[in-house]
């Protein structure tokens, strides 16, 4: 049994143990932001989930490259694994940014430039997948093509504060946190990563599986016999 | 001149030193009901857990539904498997 088998149960144990530390840190070490409130807590696990949906689009676009220049059943896999992490991580970030927005904008969707970046890439993805899943023989390229193109919207949600005037805070924002925002901030970073990976991991191991799988009964079936 | 502010219910106190903040153009009822209003919203930014509950509970329940799905789908992929290993082994008797 090799030892890549245990990365994924690892990082799934670092994350068990990290997110009750998390949770911990959040509410009884860190201050609360004095013009935010309490609901500047969500920033903890929002802002890692927005990285992580970001790095896994990238991911994502990046192995389907390799998919498409190199028809690697393993590059196949890692990008099928990331997009699904991309779509749920994204989900996760539309959901909490505007449960967070509704408590200090006073509005849950401002509709800025930043917002709709972030939808619109959720919104590729679930196509990327959607293709994957229910395209027709040979889709898998054009789902690849898909996802390269949902990976150009990364720059596109970092630098849309830059470009565009928002509600959203400036990128700076993190950097300049106090210490015990900042380190409060990378131990939520660190939990979603172990834990997203884990997901990751083990999803593209599952479908290298079903790639395997669906060779050997094809490989099982007895020979057709030729029409006369 | 509006006399010095000093309100009760906002529950700042002036010590007999310190020379309490004037204010002008006001009448000490609309700075009373101005303050009390500051420390209520002061107090529900302070205390609103309920966004927070909403936000951390989807997070997880989304990673926990993803987490069962990957759970269920290798419990589907075993059985394929092992499917695959009892036609294999009835095709070789």
């Amino acid at each position: 049994m090799s030892v890549s088998k245990y990365v994924p149960y690892t990082l799934l144990l670092t994350a068990a143990a990290l997110f009750p530390y998390c949770v911990q840190r959040i509410f009884l070490n860190t201050p609360i932001e004095a013009e935010m409130g309490t609901a500047q807590k969500i920033f903890y696990f929002h802002v890692p989930l927005a990285w992580i949906c970001m790095l896994f689009a990238v991911v994502c676009g990046v192995a389907a490259g390799i998919q498409l220049r190199r028809r690697s059943a393993r590059a196949e896999a890692v990008a099928v694994a990331a997009g699904e992490m991309t779509v749920l991580a994204g989900l996760g970030v539309l959901i909490t940014g505007p449960i967070w927005g509704d408590a200090t904008w006073g509005t849950p969707w401002t509709g800025d430039a930043r917002q709709v970046s972030t939808a619109l890439l959720w919104l590729v993805f679930v196509a990327y997948l959607l293709v994957r899943a229910y395209g027709p023989p040979n889709s898998e390229r054009i789902a690849a093509a898909l996802a390269i193109f949902g990976a150009v919207d990364v720059p596109i949600i970092y630098y849309a504060v830059k470009i565009w005037k928002t509600t959203h805070p400036q990128t700076g924002v993190v950097g300049s946190l106090p210490d015990s925002m900042w380190s409060t901030l990378w131990y939520c970073l660190a939990a979603l990563l172990c834990l997203s990976v884990a997901f990751v991991w083990i999803r593209a191991s599952q479908e290298r599986t079903a790639i395997a799988l669906d060779e050997a009964w094809i490989a099982a079936e007895p020979p057709q016999p030729k029409p006369a | 001149m509006q006399p010095p502010v000093d309100s009760p219910s906002s529950g700042q106190q002036t010590s007999p030193d310190s020379s309490p903040t004037r204010v002008e153009g006001r009448d000490p009822q609309t700075v009373r009901l101005k303050r009390e209003y500051e420390a209520e919203v002061e107090k529900k930014v302070a205390s609103d857990y309920s966004h927070i509950v909403w936000a951390y509970g989807i997070i997880w329940a989304l990673f926990a539904i993803y987490g069962v799905i990957l759970w269920r789908r290798s419990a589907a992929q075993r059985a394929d498997l092992e499917a695959l290993d009892a036609k294999l082994g009835s095709s070789k008797k």
